[in-house]
């Protein structure tokens, strides 16, 4: 793998994440704002834009590589959102869900490898 | 979690149904995407070539439908157990390319498969508890 290809695979990653935790809290802020509020409208379109972005360069490198070799870096998503979800978003992470995390994640890593 | 509407308002069965548009549209995507692939052209690692291919609207379509369901589903249940859960398409994938493709599974790939069964009973137990109490 170039080192071209494992910056586009990393910033798609970072992209997701960060687009994940951003929706999150747009949508929360909907509980006590409604849809019509600054902070919603915001914070989803600064989502989707994340989320475009990862978008098209997942499918950039889905032209050159196999489905199943991409699938690792995505099981390192469960990881990272779990974790960033319990230090940014302040969600509860016990270690039951730590560890349900932990296995998604290598789990996907086993069936991307053989 | 408290308060959440039932019936196709309930964020669980959005879930599912976020996870269902996923799991179609990967599929539309790795073929749409291989049909119209041009790997010497740098500018193809945008992606943006991929559109060039009805699968990939399709795809994208999906996608949407997904996205929404996903937003309504993140306005209820915490990001913690969302998101782990609806990784039950990584295996998802391999299974479906078994049972309706035909492909092998490997044993270190079965291995895999049971991890994040596991994994997902891991995050899944605590909700089933809850729901069964409401």
């Amino acid at each position: 793998m170039s080192f071209l290809a494992f910056f586009f695979i990393v910033v798609s990653l970072l992209t997701f994440v960060v687009a994940q935790l951003i929706l999150k809290r747009a949508m929360e802020a909907t509980k006590t704002a409604g849809f019509r509020n600054a902070q919603f409208l915001w914070k989803v379109t600064g989502g989707v834009i994340l989320m475009t972005i990862s978008f098209f360069l997942t499918l950039g490198l889905l032209q050159r590589f196999d489905l199943s070799y991409l699938y690792p870096f995505q099981g390192l998503s469960v990881l990272f959102i779990t974790l960033m979800a319990a230090v940014v978003l302040k969600e509860k992470l016990n270690a039951r869900l730590a560890i349900g995390a932990l296995l998604i994640s290598v789990g996907i890593v086993l069936v991307s490898m053989s | 979690m408290q308060n959440r509407p039932s019936g196709f308002g309930n964020p669980w069965l959005q879930l599912a149904l976020s996870i269902a548009c996923v799991l179609v549209s990967e599929f539309l995507l790795k073929r749409g995407a291989t049909e119209v692939a041009e790997t010497d052209s740098a500018w193809s690692w945008t992606g943006l070539n991929g559109l060039a291919s009805p699968l990939v609207w399709w795809a994208i379509l999906l996608i949407i439908a997904s996205f929404i369901s996903w937003l309504y589903v993140l306005r209820y249940i915490p990001l913690t157990i969302a998101f782990p859960l609806s990784r039950v398409v990584d295996i998802l994938v391999p299974l479906g390319c078994w049972i309706f493709l035909g492909e092998l599974i490997s044993p270190l790939r079965w291995c895999g498969i049971a991890l994040v069964v596991t994994g997902l009973a891991l995050v899944a137990k605590p909700i089933a508890q809850i729901e069964e109490r409401l």
